[in-house]
């Protein structure tokens, strides 16, 4: 889930805008980002497309769980950015407040807890609002698919078997199909034949009906 | 003493075993053809040997007929020792075996087998590897015998002893362990208590016996508690820490070295490409059809007219000396029998299962399985059925023999049947081409082809619908071509021919007094 630094904006401005509860209309963006309404509604549709935003007409529009993640991920950066910067460098809330808008979107998640640590876990920013608890490591839903749409060349990392068949799973772990080993489809020998596939030094040639069981991340 | 090989399929484990044991053992390199196991005698440095060779499994856990013919073998032989055959050149990979073997609390020797092939692509720390799992390793290189002797050595030595390395499993399978194990060091049948327990949650049903009822269950509710926690089965959580286990052990004792595609690697290759694979697959299959018929004629003309130069009147003054009827009678027999011998098994099987040993050997024939398993599988069949279709156009009785090669049962009678109801053999094609092409046109004979053909995919179908049971799916190891050991193809071929002539000379004399009586 890679997301612009221009989305993060808007979803971070929204997320303080709604905190009075109600939707957030699209001249209130426009207003706080400085933007003109006409590109602000565009940008609201397309995040609302893609998820994050539900778009309501001639009311405004609200964060989906998705959004707010987005949001609240930002808003703890920046804030626990802008404590760092005047508790630990002495700078001021203003001036915090502009670097920190600068630097959230380019921190790792890993830098942003051990930063948290080193603070000593503040719950609230310089100006007094509140910092967002951690998010629980971002559940690493890199798509898994069937190795058999690996096209010829392409390399996976075997992720899980679906089959409840245990017999199938202990013949496939048998010849080394495991999760967490890399594999290479070699071949997808023409008019319906198995899959050739290299795991390691080995080879194997496995069935089409084998190979939709194996789930594989790219 | 009793001792046991175990090892991959495609280890080379079989020609060790005929190192081992002389003759007395068919090798070879196509998956299912050591379901039967190999036993030999073997007299070495004064003690009495019994070597068992067990079929290719690559794990103990005992899902296909191959894997559960080894995992009960092995339980039930109680070998006094194991060698672990591992083909170096694919260390990661069998080495999950050998740590099966391992917990399991064997007595294991390693036999670093392909030596010759690994060390042209990195060096091997082999005292460090030895070290490391605390059993014995010799590398060996089995189609020249070396390493041999030192194995033998180390068998009969009598030092060789449990190895005290535990492989390491998730936190929450190793509190399982501990819990229960209850102090406990061993299970009624001597093995280690941890390595039962492993195999108790692997579900092998051979280990889960030997557990009470309690302890059954106990693993049972696990399983699922860790299914609900993990999001995976046990037994998959515990190959994955097995392969990363064998994984850390190969990175600390091999070396990379830069690796140059020989000549054999680009053959290899261009077989297994179906671009190039397909049109070498065709030449080979009409290459073994025309040596088979050819070659096997050309024999046949010179083993016959051998046979009547060196007979001359034999028979007739056999005939006479017996007297009557019956001396023609017997003499006759046992005159056809011989030149039936002669004219069918000697020239045309001896060809064909030369060839054929040189391809099993080479590693051709998954080759073949693969590149064929599509369109079999369409005509209700399955890719390793080709093999035998093709020796049945030679003839039909090593054909059936063949038939021993395939996984199931049921791929077995379905197959044996269309060969000897179809398949055109070599008697029969004669026929064909030269009768019916001869006298009622070309066009005739084109037609019998054409019905034979239609026939085999109307059997093939007819009977995957009449025997039920779903098909396995294709799942084989395709290895690198090697050069095959010419001793064993030779080895390997007589003693099928010498098969033949037990079964067969019989049948034939019986027939041949039969019909002239």
């Amino acid at each position: 889930m890679k997301i612009s630094e221009n989305a993060e904006d808007y979803l971070a401005c929204i997320y303080d805008l709604s905190r009075k509860g109600v939707p957030v209309k699209t001249s209130e963006i426009s207003g706080r980002l400085n933007l003109s309404p006409a590109s602000v509604t565009e940008m609201t549709q397309r995040l609302a497309s893609e998820g994050y935003l539900n778009y309501e007409r001639y009311k405004g529009v609200t964060l989906t769980p998705a959004g707010t993640m987005v949001a609240e991920r930002i808003k703890r950066r920046h804030r626990l950015l802008e404590r760092f910067l005047v508790d630990v460098l002495g700078r001021t809330t203003e001036d915090s407040h502009e670097e920190a808008m600068r630097l959230e979107h380019n921190f790792s998640d890993e830098s942003v807890e051990m930063l948290s640590r080193i603070l000593n876990n503040p719950t609230v920013c310089p100006d007094g609002d509140p910092i967002p608890a951690p998010q629980a490591p971002m559940e690493d839903e890199a798509p898994t698919i069937p190795i058999i749409e690996l096209e010829e060349g392409e390399e996976g990392v075997i992720s899980h078997l679906i089959c409840d068949d245990p017999a199938k799973i202990r013949r496939l772990i048998g010849m080394g199909f495991v999760p967490g080993r890399k594999v290479v489809v070699e071949e997808h020998v023409p008019m319906g034949g198995p899959l050739l596939i290299r795991l390691d030094e080995m080879r194997v040639a496995i069935g089409r009906d084998y190979a939709s069981l194996i789930q594989v991340e790219k | 003493m009793r001792l046991v090989l175990v090892g991959n399929p495609n280890v080379g484990k079989s020609v060790l075993f005929t190192r081992i044991t002389g003759i007395g053992v068919i090798s070879s390199n196509y998956p299912g053809t050591t379901v039967e196991f190999e036993e030999g005698v073997v007299m070495y440095g004064g003690k009495r040997i019994s070597v068992f060779d067990l079929p290719g499994t690559y794990s103990l856990a005992g899902s296909t007929e191959d894997e559960r013919v080894a995992t009960g073998l092995l339980f039930e032989k109680r070998p006094d020792c194991i060698i672990a055959v591992v083909d170096a050149t694919r260390l990661e990979q069998n080495l999950v075996l050998v740590l099966q073997l391992i917990e399991l609390g064997y007595k294991v020797i390693v036999a670093l087998n392909f030596m010759d092939q690994a060390r042209k692509r990195f060096s091997l720390d082999v005292d460090r590897l030895s070290n490391i799992l605390g059993v014995p390793i010799v590398p060996t290189v089995a189609t020249t015998g070396e390493g041999v002797d030192q194995l033998m050595q180390n068998v009969i030595s009598g030092d060789v002893q449990r190895s005290a390395y535990v492989t390491r499993y998730d936190s929450h399978i190793e509190a399982f362990l501990e819990d229960m194990s209850e102090g406990q060091v061993a299970t009624e049948k001597g093995f280690p208590i941890r390595g039962a327990l492993i195999k108790l949650l692997e579900g092998n049903q051979l280990f889960v016996e030997q557990f009470p009822p309690a302890v059954q269950l106990a693993a049972d509710g696990y399983r699922e508690e860790f299914r609900e926690e993990h999001g995976e089965d046990v037994e998959v959580h515990i190959s994955r820490d097995r392969y990363g286990e064998a994984g850390r052990i190969a990175s600390q004792v091999i070396n990379k070295l830069e690796r140059k595609l020989t000549l054999r690697d680009r053959i290899s290759e261009a077989t297994l490409r179906p671009s190039t694979g397909i049109p070498i697959l065709l030449t080979v299959l009409v290459g073994i059809f025309l040596a088979v018929v050819l070659v096997g004629g050309a024999l046949e003309e010179l083993l016959l007219d051998g046979y009547a130069l060196l007979v001359g009147d034999l028979f007739d003054r056999l005939a006479a000396l017996i007297g009557g009827t019956a001396g023609q009678i017997i003499a006759n027999g046992i005159d056809l029998s011989i030149q039936a011998i002669l004219a069918i098994v000697v020239p045309y099987i001896l060809v064909f299962y030369l060839i054929l040993g040189v391809l099993e050997d080479s590693g051709y024939l998954p080759r073949v399985v693969m590149l064929l398993d599509g369109i079999m599988v369409r005509l209700g069949l399955h890719g390793r059925t080709i093999i035998p279709m093709i020796v049945g156009t030679g003839c039909n009785v090593p054909a059936i023999l063949a038939t021993r090669t395939l996984e199931s049962r049921r791929q077995r009678i379905i197959l044996a049947t269309i060969v000897v109801m179809v398949v055109p053999c070599s008697a029969q094609t004669v026929i064909i081409v030269g009768t019916v092409g001869q006298y009622s046109g070309i066009m005739w004979a084109a037609l019998i082809y054409i019905i034979l053909f239609a026939l085999i995919l109307l059997l093939g179908r007819v009977l995957h619908k009449v025997l039920k049971a779903e098909p396995p799916s294709l799942a084989i190891e395709i290895p690198e071509l090697s050069r095959p050991s010419v001793r064993n193809v030779i080895v390997k071929t007589w003693m099928r021919v010498k098969d033949f002539f037990v079964i067969a000379f019989p049948l034939l004399l019986a027939g041949s007094l039969f019909l002239e009586g």
